[in-house]
């Protein structure tokens, strides 16, 4: 063991003295360490199993009855940016403030300058990261087992569409997340069926503040389905531009991720709950 | 350095500090109590993790509750075990020093001192999973002060700790106190004296007593003295005691015990030598303890109201 010095002169101090935060350096160191934690083999696993699943329904669908490139794009949509999505943020998302209570890294992590911000923006990253790879994945894996039509327009489309899924829904299970850390997964579940799967499908105002009316009306639009919509399917789907839909999409993340860190900001656990 | 104004933390209906006010200065200062006296909360107030219920505390002349630049200057050692069992200590503290803020190049560079400091060189590379608890111990505390922060705060810094890592980890704590502020947070008194620190006993979530080693002598010795003498003659002690005037208080616990509490221990003893002289019987007279654990139960004993 070696001797911390002796004396430290003034101007040893003055150089010495620790940063006030750096928070791209913070932020970044986060999204790896996050990321570190999701490559243990029963992470790895779960991943795997989302990216081959929506190619194993496409294989079952299409042996049983050939279907259309429309169909196809349908239950792609179905299946990645809707379901998988979903589920690989309430895994990766969901935790960010339980993981910490949980491994006892909360307070370390916290007592850092700027390391509550850093904390959520960092696994905010490491989510839709990790979300939107194994969904890129999976989609590789669904379009080769169903071999549409001009492919590479449809790989252009749904990465846009997973990566808009995953930034917005990341966004929104933050907010559970630092509310009720302890049930997050289940408050998530909860937002998810409730805002995204039920108000998202009211034709009334509230659908305009969900993901899932944003990403309908982008598929929609990009696959220039509008002329052939049903009239009752039109309720379901704005008919705003491409670029206002996307705008929505940013607006409604700052909006949740600026509330998310101002709760968590504002956050306190007693050292009952941190031990 | 440190300035607490009636400072009360509530969870809920549960009190966790309880009407604090204290003025700390650089250097080194032991916060002792027991096991749920409020010490962890108090540092929690401190180290900017929790916002006092009533009051207000100040660090460097700040509040340091979500404050940047308090925070950068503080390093925190929690009690809780690392619990973060895949990471290397060299990743972990490299990991917090980004957190700080220090690029890619400096963070390892620092990580790496802390841990070779702290006696973590050779071990730096294995999982935190395969190290003891008294290893995990040490890279906690590399974590805290890699970034060498104007205040270090350790909260039960030596607990799992062997004899000899204990031993030079006190060393290790104790030389950067002569440079830097340092408040150690423990329930063993014996480790706050061997850092040579100030003291502040903290009972209940009340700080009950504060001040050097010595100060807090001086406080306990303002206060009547208990010896507790084993005679089959309580009775005729008892009244030779009061008739002496050097008594407090007064307790017979059993049949063959009595119990006096006195400002005049001198006067006691003289009286009772002359009594036993005279041919009174005393199997055994036991005087309190008055080493610094001595004081420390004392002071408890106060503050509950066993003493009056």
């Amino acid at each position: 063991m070696k001797d911390l010095p002796q004396t430290v002169a003034a101007h040893d101090l003055a150089q010495s003295r620790p940063p006030e935060g750096n928070w791209f350096v913070a932020i970044r160191a986060v999204a790896g360490f996050q990321l570190n934690r999701l490559m243990t083999r029963p992470r790895l696993a779960m991943g795997l199993i989302g990216a081959v699943f929506p190619a194993a329904v496409m294989f079952a669908v299409i042996r049983t009855a050939p279907i259309d490139r429309n169909m196809t794009v349908v239950m792609i949509y179905a299946l990645i940016p809707e379901a998988l999505c979903v589920l690989g943020l309430l895994v990766t998302m969901c935790p960010v403030v339980a993981d910490e209570l949980e491994r006892g890294t909360w307070i370390h992590v916290t007592v850092r300058p700027g390391g509550r911000q850093s904390l959520l923006l960092g696994t905010y990253a490491a989510a839709v990261l990790w979300t939107g790879s194994v969904s890129l994945v999976a989609l590789m894996l669904t379009l080769f087992i169903a071999q549409p039509t001009q492919p590479i327009g449809l790989v252009v489309m749904f990465t846009a569409l997973i990566g808009l899924s995953c930034v917005g829904r990341a966004a929104l299970f933050a907010l559970p997340a630092v509310i009720l850390p302890k049930r997050a997964l289940i408050a998530s579940v909860g937002v998810a069926l409730l805002v995204e799967y039920f108000a998202g499908l009211l034709p009334a105002v509230v659908n305009q503040v969900t993901v899932s009316l944003r990403l309908r009306s982008l598929l929609v639009e990009w696959m220039e389905w509008q002329k052939d919509l049903p009239i009752e399917m039109t309720l379901f789907v704005d008919d705003y531009p491409a670029l206002v839909q996307i705008v929505a999409v940013c607006i409604l993340v700052f909006i949740l991720l600026t509330t998310a860190g101002f709760i968590l900001n504002r956050r306190q656990f007693p050292p009952s709950v941190e031990n | 350095m440190l300035s607490l104004q009636n400072v009360t933390k509530l969870y809920g209906t549960v009190i966790g500090v309880n009407d604090v006010s204290a003025e700390l200065g650089q250097g080194a200062h032991g916060l002792l109590g027991p096991n749920g006296a409020g010490k962890t909360t108090l540092l929690g107030l401190i180290t900017g993790q929790l916002r006092p219920t009533i009051g207000s505390i100040n660090v460097f002349g700040q509040p340091p509750f979500g404050n940047r630049r308090i925070l950068s200057r503080i390093g925190y050692c929690p009690a809780a075990d690392l619990t973060e069992r895949n990471a290397t200590p060299q990743e972990w503290v490299t990991y917090l020093m980004r957190l700080s803020g220090f690029d890619t190049a400096e963070a390892p560079r620092r990580a790496a001192r802390a841990l070779d400091e702290v006696g973590l060189g050779e071990a730096c590379t294995r999982p935190l999973s395969t190290l003891s608890k008294g290893m995990r111990q040490r890279a906690k505390l590399a974590g805290a002060f890699a970034h060498e922060p104007d205040l270090l705060v350790l909260d039960e810094p030596f607990d799992g700790l062997d004899p000899v890592a204990r031993h030079d980890l006190v060393s290790l704590v104790r030389r950067w106190a002569q440079t830097r502020s340092l408040i150690v947070a423990s329930h063993l008194l014996h480790e706050v004296e061997a850092l040579r620190a100030d003291l502040a006993v903290i009972l209940g979530g009340r700080l009950v007593a504060n001040g050097s080693a010595s100060e807090i002598r001086d406080l306990v010795d303002a206060l009547p003295t208990e010896v507790k003498f084993k005679t089959s003659s309580v009775d005729k002690l008892a009244q030779m005691a009061c008739a002496a005037g050097v008594v407090e208080t007064l307790c017979m616990p059993a049949e063959d015990t009595l119990v006096i509490g006195t400002r005049q221990a001198g006067r006691l003893a003289d009286m009772v030598a002359k009594a036993v002289h005279e041919g009174l019987v005393v199997h055994e007279v036991l005087a309190e303890d008055r080493t610094l654990e001595g004081i420390f139960s004392r002071l408890m004993k106060l503050h509950r109201g066993v003493e009056q």
